[in-house]
């Protein structure tokens, strides 16, 4: 709680040194200067701002964060609606990063100077180096364009309608019992997804790779060796567990980190999610959206860490045990 | 055959089934989609772009529509109007339904303008001068102005008329009796009686709409049955879609290059003429752009063939044609296509020796709008041209948050800044009034600073000129003072280009004797026409 009233008042601070009349930008280029004048006196915009944060505050503790002046809608009623979309892009990617991210990471431990190893250091790497939107567009060209075998915009092709219960399409697909609609969804996340997590599979890759190795030259791995145990069996027992501990810290901080950089890959697929949402209502200078965007996004930083630490310590007996009083 | 082996079988099996029924769906008739800008704005009176606009026409009807092929109006919900010295009095169809089902009238009229004047958003500076409106009986409703003002008419293409018991019935928090007049009831939902209804709207992804079967004008089969309006899309995935049939017309903010591809392909190029122009604005009112003399200098100098040829995508469509003066050629007051400006060095040359300022001593500042990044081309073009005058100049990248305060300044207003401008209604008012005005001066539209007795003399006897051919007269006049004063650089007649795919058909914007004079009205989707392709 405390973090986040840190970061309400910081990015309410922010938000006001972005150059720009946030009234005559919301009302456009034709709108009089009394027309100007009379939003920024609803929007309390005159006050000192330790007022308007007062106020803020106030409309806060009774779950209203204003009217965005970007949608003409309550912040609250965007964000409930954008919010699933970048959660099920994000959940997915953050899938991506441990099914894919992973294994790799133990393959390319496993076969240590071989070809296998270099090619998944060389995607790895790849996947790194790039940014997220960089492989959003080659693989739009590649997968979407050249060889069209998924779709290039939106969640969902627009001649499938679907009730809107979770928010989340795949999920809506199912409780619908419309597994066609299901797929459809699945094909509109895949390049989407898989853009934004090639960085977090990358870096998992190296980490699980680098952590193995370093594991494999423990003693314990040489007696598991001599005890006669398979190699399938000395990875998955033995090397894994103990070489997680830093792959799942970094994933967490990943995962937390993928809600802020799917902008750039909402924008690209035309995803309507809240990252999207959130460069846009920047970019219009829409303070109580930017206000109201940013604190759920560092709310969810915050519960994804918490998650992680909690996972960790399950992982780690010594964490564990560490925190049991004496 | 393993049972993880016939899992992935079988998965495989779906995504090509699901592949094959996708493509299928792409290529189903009746539904046309479009693209437009990040955010339509669904509630009438606060609709001030162009993709609101395009719902704003679509899902409602306004008193009076703009004449197609030709200049003037013709009336839509009214019958007839008539003109009493500053009183407008409006007959009204009898026969129109709004969408809800209830019946169209007077009161309707008066609601909706009332409401807008409330509002006091979008277009609604429109309607300051509107004193009164009355609803005379069911069907006859008569607007009582405050002063006479000839632009009046041309304002009701922008006054929708809103369900005024559909919307009380969802009135929202608020102060008195009308609390948020149903703002944020309209913001998600229609209250019209258009050719086209609204099925779902999300601001930041698409409005969806269908057909009103109950519309008080037939349409035809071949229009649109359902219309998807989608937001933000990025240049590369429009480039990507519209090959595949994934997107039908494609936004005028594509650059050239986008365009020009697409047309390659096949794609068909539609377009929108006139209703504005790219300004070069200067600042009349610090040195060294006060001397007249500097400003014609510059204005001589600037290359607007090449401009043109910036904007082309093929030989015979670009997104600018010459200019004449301050109003496009096809406005009212516009001056003849043979007084086109033509870069003349010479003439530049000879104004600037008699500028009372020396090009040694000063620096220009040119700035680009950031948003905007056609625009850093012709500040590119601008440095060049002065250049060979012997004019220096640095040139200023400035977000557009940004220029906007800095023009309520004279000190802080680039030297030269650029901006489209667009008639809202199609007349010059709308477009020269806040522009050169002084009493306007300091907003983005007139950051020229202006101030000149005569020019002001020359628009406010426009407004209230209520013979059409004395206020063409009026301002021709004035946009030939306009031009011998060069406070603007007159760049190009700005043409809006759209690519299209050849599943559809757009006479509004294909065919010269079927557009109409108002931007987005092109965009009247039952007059377009799906071919099944």
């Amino acid at each position: 709680m405390i973090v986040l009233i840190g970061v309400s008042m910081l990015i309410f601070a922010i938000a006001r040194v972005i150059p720009g009349d946030p009234a005559r930008i919301a009302l456009g280029p034709n709108a009089t200067a009394e027309q100007v004048a009379d939003l920024r006196e609803k929007l309390h915009l005159n006050a000192p701002v330790v007022v308007q944060y007062g106020i803020f505050l106030r409309d806060l503790f009774h779950g209203d964060l204003g009217q965005s002046l970007y949608t003409n809608r309550a912040v609250t009623t965007d964000i409930a609606q954008f919010l699933p979309a970048t959660l099920e892009l994000v959940f997915v990617s953050g899938f991506m990063m441990i099914v894919l991210g992973l294994p790799l990471g133990v393959l390319s431990a496993r076969y240590r100077g071989r070809w296998i190893d270099t090619a998944i250091r060389l995607v790895s790497l790849l996947g790194v180096s790039a940014p997220s939107f960089v492989w959003a567009v080659i693989f739009m060209l590649l997968f979407a364009f050249y060889l069209p075998i998924f779709p290039i915009a939106g969640q969902i092709s627009d001649t499938i309608k679907l009730p809107a219960v979770t928010g989340f399409v795949m999920i809506d697909a199912l409780i619908a019992g419309n597994l066609a609609a299901f797929f459809d969804a699945l094909r509109h996340i895949i390049l989407p997804a898989f853009s934004l997590a090639l960085a977090g599979i990358g870096q998992a890759a190296r980490l699980t790779r680098s952590s193995m190795v370093e594991t494999y030259e423990k003693p314990f791995i040489e007696m598991a060796r001599s005890y006669g145990f398979m190699e399938s069996r000395i990875a998955s027992h033995f090397a894994l567990r103990p070489s997680l501990i830093p792959s799942l810290t970094v994933i967490g901080l990943d995962f937390a980190a993928l809600l802020a950089n799917a902008f750039l890959v909402e924008q690209v697929f035309a995803w309507p999610g809240l990252s999207r949402y959130g460069v846009q209502v920047i970019l219009r200078k829409d303070l109580n959206a930017i206000v109201g965007t940013v604190l759920v996004i560092s709310a969810m930083f915050l519960i994804v860490n918490i998650v992680v630490d909690l996972l960790i310590a399950f992982i780690n007996p010594r964490i564990r045990l560490s925190q049991r009083p004496a | 055959m393993t049972s993880m082996a016939k899992t992935l079988a079988a998965a495989l099996l779906a995504a090509a089934s699901t592949i094959t029924l996708s493509a299928t769906q792409a290529a189903a008739g009746g539904v046309l989609r479009l693209d437009e800008v990040p955010v339509g704005e669904l509630d009438p009176a606060k609709a001030t772009d162009y993709a609101d606009s395009m719902l704003m026409f679509n899902v409602y009807d306004t008193l009076v529509v703009a004449k197609q092929g030709e200049a003037g109006l013709v009336p839509d919900l009214a019958e007839s109007w008539s003109v009493d010295g500053n009183s407008y009095t409006f007959k009204l169809r009898s026969d129109v339904k709004f969408q809800s089902g209830n019946p169209l009238t007077a009161d309707d009229v008066v609601f909706s303008l009332k409401r807008m004047q409330a509002v006091g958003q979008g277009l609604s500076y429109l309607f300051t001068n509107v004193k009164d409106a009355v609803a005379v009986d069911p069907h006859t409703v008569r607007f009582d102005l405050k002063m006479a003002y000839s632009p009046f008419l041309a304002a009701l293409q922008r006054l929708p008329i809103v369900d005024k018991k559909l919307v009380m019935e969802h009135l929202g928090k608020g102060d008195g009796d009308m609390k948020d007049w149903g703002q944020a009831w309209l913001s998600t939902h229609a209250a019209g009686s258009g050719a086209y209804s609204v099925v779902s709207h999300n601001p930041q992804q698409e409005t969806v709409m269908k057909k009103n079967p109950g519309y008080f004008i037939k349409i035809p089969e071949a229009a649109p049955d359902e219309v998807h309006l989608r937001y933000g899309l990025e240049a590369a995935t429009v480039r990507t879609q519209i090959p595949r049939g994934e997107d039908d017309i494609t936004s005028q903010w594509l650059p050239p290059e986008v365009l020009k591809s697409l047309a390659k392909g096949g794609a068909q190029l539609l377009h929108e003429p006139g209703g504005g122009e790219l300004y070069i604005k200067m600042n009349t009112a610090k040195a060294p752009l006060d001397d007249v003399n500097c400003r014609l200098a510059l204005a001589s100098a600037f290359d607007y063939g090449t401009a043109i040829k910036m904007v082309a995508i093929t030989p015979t469509v670009s997104q600018g044609a010459p200019s004449t003066g301050a109003i496009p050629v096809g406005m009212l007051g516009a001056l003849p296509k043979d007084r086109a400006f033509k870069h003349d060095l010479d003439a530049a040359k000879s104004y600037l020796a008699k500028c009372k300022y020396k090009p040694s001593d000063f620096t220009l500042k040119l700035s680009w709008i950031a948003e905007v990044p056609l625009e850093e081309r012709f500040a590119l073009l601008m440095q060049s041209n002065f250049s060979e005058i012997g004019i220096k100049s640095e040139i200023v990248k400035v977000p557009w948050a940004l220029y906007t305060e800095q023009v309520t300044k004279v000190d802080s207003t680039p030297d030269v800044s650029q901006v489209f401008v667009n008639a809202v209604t199609g007349d010059p008012d709308t477009l020269l009034y806040g522009m050169y005005h002084s009493t306007k001066t300091a907003t983005w539209q007139s950051s020229e600073h202006l101030s000149d007795p005569k020019v002001d003399a020359l628009l406010e006897k426009a407004r209230t000129e209520n013979d059409p051919k004395a206020r063409e007269a009026t301002y021709v006049e004035l946009n030939k003072l306009l031009v011998s004063l060069a406070p603007t650089i007159y760049a190009y007649d700005n043409q809006a280009v759209f690519a299209a795919s050849n599943r559809v058909k757009v006479p509004a914007l294909s065919d010269s004797s079927k557009e109409f004079g108002l931007p987005g009205m092109g965009f009247t989707f039952r007059l377009m026409e799906m071919t099944g392709n």
